[in-house]
């Protein structure tokens, strides 16, 4: 257990201990984004890893793992501090005794009041302070991992916001001025893709693209995060999800529901992939009717060869012809 | 080195990839840090600091081998005229003499296994005009022109030949296929060798043009003087405007501010005044915007209607209130084709069950469909927005409908590809265009990208 790691090969051992298995690339742009003191911009379908990534960074340095999900309308205040004004006020009813002793001895309203300013900073303290995880990711004792997920989903604005957060590690919070990061922490941004990202933010990241494994990758998890599956059926299993992605489908099926159907196998003891046990399962797997009613059109139940005329185009007439 | 990584970066900006000085600092550093022993450390050093969008990196990936390649290309045969007995060696000399002299040269070149010089090569390029060459498309073809400037299938055929001769002249049978062999594998190793270089000169030549002058260019371009890679070139460009405009919808959402009480802020907004209401917190008063278009795909509209409905795709993926019609001769419902996800099927499938006639567009009747079907999807918050060039065979055009809808909905907007000094004939926009709100001419991408401003500017 280290804070960081030392060459690229390390990151790809550390991260197979924690049982996610790195490419070539993966790891050497986890090294690169480590040492630049870059945050790591993940881009790639659902389901393919991105936030088990930083999870596996998290356990391999030993870093407390900070997680901020992005949703529509989060906000500065969700995100990064908010007073707690309820603790404030009950603080100040039960107190009152007190701070009546300290301002009753006052003899004028105006040294009063200076005894209040004098006091004021225990009101706008840490104590009442309510940290949310960008703050806490940059106040914390040790080195973090900062995962921002699914940045697509904010809204532009907080994107904005972002950005001096990752470039300088630091946010201005107006009653105790700017907070700098003791240790910078590791940051872990994912995007789905679901809108493009700002000129501004990528500027300030490094890129890494997941994509859906190849065979031989797949299979590696497989074996790696479900040893019950028996490895036969393990091949058989990942060679079908792979072809199942080769056909166009509006939600293609991606590691982590590989992973549900290997489980879902072992569970319902198969011995073999065959058309039953394929059709009670394949729900695990395809999470839309349409794409359901295609695999088992398509895959499970296959159409006797095709012996339809090709296509005609009646337009070809009306091609060159006027309106 | 730099000087080679600074080329692919500009490169990679006229090909369309924006890199910013901050981007291509960030590659150096990076570069630094990872050293260049490894190419494939080295290649993804500059691949995660330069490409940040995953429809770039396949621009990267073909272009970072031009730069960076693999030396050249080895002849793989050797040099097969080193392993002839006397006797074998002084029948190859013999059948060859009776080739041209220039052939002969070639031949022999390909038994010896040596590659083109680089000042051979140099010259081939200045002979086919490679060097004013800046488009990648055309890296195979130019390829090709080099290999007929050697006499490629000459060469071939000849030795094709001699192979046959040498085996009358009494060479053992096995001999020739080993030789025919060898000198296959050093004809495709220079194949590679032209092929690599003819790649390089392009992408070099693309360093050194400017920045996205290409697409500059297609922006301005009237959509009936596109070709079908343009196209998609440009499908890509309306979706960046598609995914802009959500941006700026939202930044304009946020503007108007002028709901109902929100409570729940207002109480937490005043607990710093023990509850005392202080600060009036109002809910933000959401404009969604809601769109209905209607767009004209017959024949006079076919050149532009593939771009156009790629926009209404796009537009449908950002705004979800938006009803899409396609009309001919008769008006079709086609948004629950645009609710799928790929562009390209859906635009084909419109265009498949809608196939254009001859001389059948009727607006009027399309409009009439309209009203009896769709009324109810234009009301005071909906956006009316029709594409086409208002030509309609002299048929009725119904004006009477067009005003009712026009008055229904709270914006019109009509998009035309003509110029006003164009409507006439059986052009109707005359009657049309003073319903509108706004009549815009669009011919070009830079115009639809202003049209798009327009669209949300109220």
């Amino acid at each position: 257990m280290t804070n960081s790691f030392a060459s690229t090969d390390s990151v790809k051992s550390a991260l197979s201990a924690q049982k996610y298995i790195a490419s070539d690339e993966i790891a050497t742009i986890v090294y690169l984004a480590q040492k630049l003191e870059k945050p790591l911009l993940t881009e790639g379908p659902a389901g393919v890893g991105k936030t088990e990534l930083a999870k596996a960074i998290a356990g391999a340095t030993g870093r407390e793992l900070i997680r901020l999900q992005c949703y529509e309308g989060l906000d500065e205040s969700k995100a990064l501090y908010e007073w707690e004004y309820s603790k404030q006020l009950l603080y100040t009813q039960l107190l009152r005794d007190k701070l009546n002793d300290t301002l009753g001895k006052a003899d004028s309203l105006a040294e009063a009041a200076d005894r209040l300013a004098n006091e004021e900073d225990v009101f706008f303290s840490d104590r009442f302070l309510l940290q949310r995880p960008l703050l806490r990711a940059i106040l914390c004792d040790a080195p973090t991992v900062l995962l921002i997920d699914e940045i697509d989903r904010a809204d532009a604005e907080f994107e904005a916001f972002l950005l001096e957060v990752l470039s300088d590690f630091q946010v201005s919070v107006p009653e105790l001025g700017t907070l700098t990061a003791a240790h910078k922490p590791f940051v872990v941004l994912t995007s789905n893709n679901t809108r493009e990202l700002s000129e501004a933010l990528k500027r300030r990241c490094l890129y890494l693209f997941i994509d859906y494994p190849s065979l031989e990758e797949e299979l590696a998890v497989v074996r790696l995060k479900v040893p019950e599956l028996n490895p036969k059926l393990a091949r058989q299993a990942v060679e079908f999800v792979q072809k199942l992605r080769k056909t166009d489908m509006r939600k293609s099926p991606s590691i982590s529901e590989t992973l549900d159907w290997a489980n879902a196998l072992v569970s319902l003891n198969a011995k073999n992939i065959d058309k039953e046990t394929l059709e009670d399962t394949i729900s695990v797997l395809l999470k839309h009717e349409a794409d359901l009613q295609k695999a088992k059109r398509q895959i499970i139940n296959p159409p006797p060869p095709p012996t339809i005329p090709p296509r005609q185009r009646p337009d070809e007439f009306g091609k060159f012809s006027g309106n | 080195m730099e000087s080679r990584i600074l080329q692919l970066i500009s490169a990679l900006r006229a090909s369309g990839v924006r890199v910013s000085l901050a981007e291509s600092s960030e590659a150096f550093s990076a570069v630094d840090l990872m050293g260049i022993q490894d190419r494939e450390h080295f290649r993804l050093s500059l691949r995660s600091t330069l490409i940040k969008d995953v429809r770039d990196l396949p621009v990267f990936d073909k272009l970072f081998p031009l730069f960076f390649g693999m030396g050249q290309p080895p002849m793989m045969g050797g040099s097969p005229m080193d392993n002839l007995t006397p006797e074998e060696a002084q029948m190859l000399a013999d059948a060859i003499r009776q080739y041209t002299e220039q052939l002969r040269q070639r031949m022999e070149r390909l038994m010896n296994g040596e590659p083109l010089t680089k000042s051979e090569l140099e010259a081939l390029a200045q002979m086919v005009g490679l060097n004013q060459m800046d488009d990648l498309r055309y890296q195979n073809w130019m390829a090709q022109r080099m290999m007929r400037a050697l006499a490629f299938p000459e060469v071939q055929e000849a030795l094709r030949e001699l192979m046959e001769q040498l085996q009358q002249m009494g060479m053992n049978k096995e001999r020739v296929e080993q030789l025919r062999g060898l000198v296959q594998q050093n004809l495709q190793g220079m194949q590679q060798q032209i092929n690599q270089f003819a790649g390089q000169r392009i992408a070099e030549n693309l360093s050194e043009q400017n920045p996205n002058q290409n697409l500059d260019g297609l922006m301005n371009r009237p959509f009936n003087a596109l070709s079908d890679a343009d196209k998609k070139l440009l499908q890509r460009e309306v979706k960046r405007l598609a995914a802009m405009l959500r941006t700026r919808i939202a930044l304009r959402q946020k503007h108007a501010k002028s709901g109902q009480l929100d409570p729940k802020a207002t109480i937490r907004a005043n607990l710093k005044y023990q509850g005392v209401p202080m600060e009036i917190k109002h809910r933000d008063r959401v404009h969604k915007p809601k769109l209905v278009v209607i767009c004209d795909i017959s024949t006079s509209m076919r050149f532009c209607s593939e771009l156009m409905l790629s926009f209404l795709f796009a537009l449908q993926g950002q705004v979800r209130k938006t009803n899409a019609f396609a009309f001919i001769d008769h008006l079709e419902y086609i948004s629950d084709e645009f609710n799928g996800s790929n562009a390209d099927e859906a635009i084909a499938s419109v265009l498949w069950r809608m196939p254009s006639g001859y001389y059948n567009t009727d607006l009027g009747w399309s409009l009439n469909d309209f009203n009896n079907e769709y009324m109810d999807t234009l009301n005071g918050q909906t956006t009316l927005i029709l594409v086409g060039d208002g030509r309609n065979n002299y048929n009725d055009p119904r004006i009477d409908l067009f005003t009712t809808m026009s008055r229904r909905a709270a914006r019109t907007l009509w998009l035309n590809p003509e110029p006003p000094y164009l409507w006439h004939g059986d052009s109707d926009m005359p009657k049309y265009a003073p319903l509108c709100n706004n009549v815009l001419k669009v011919s070009n991408l830079k115009e639809l990208a202003e049209a798009v401003d327009q669209l949300l500017a109220g």
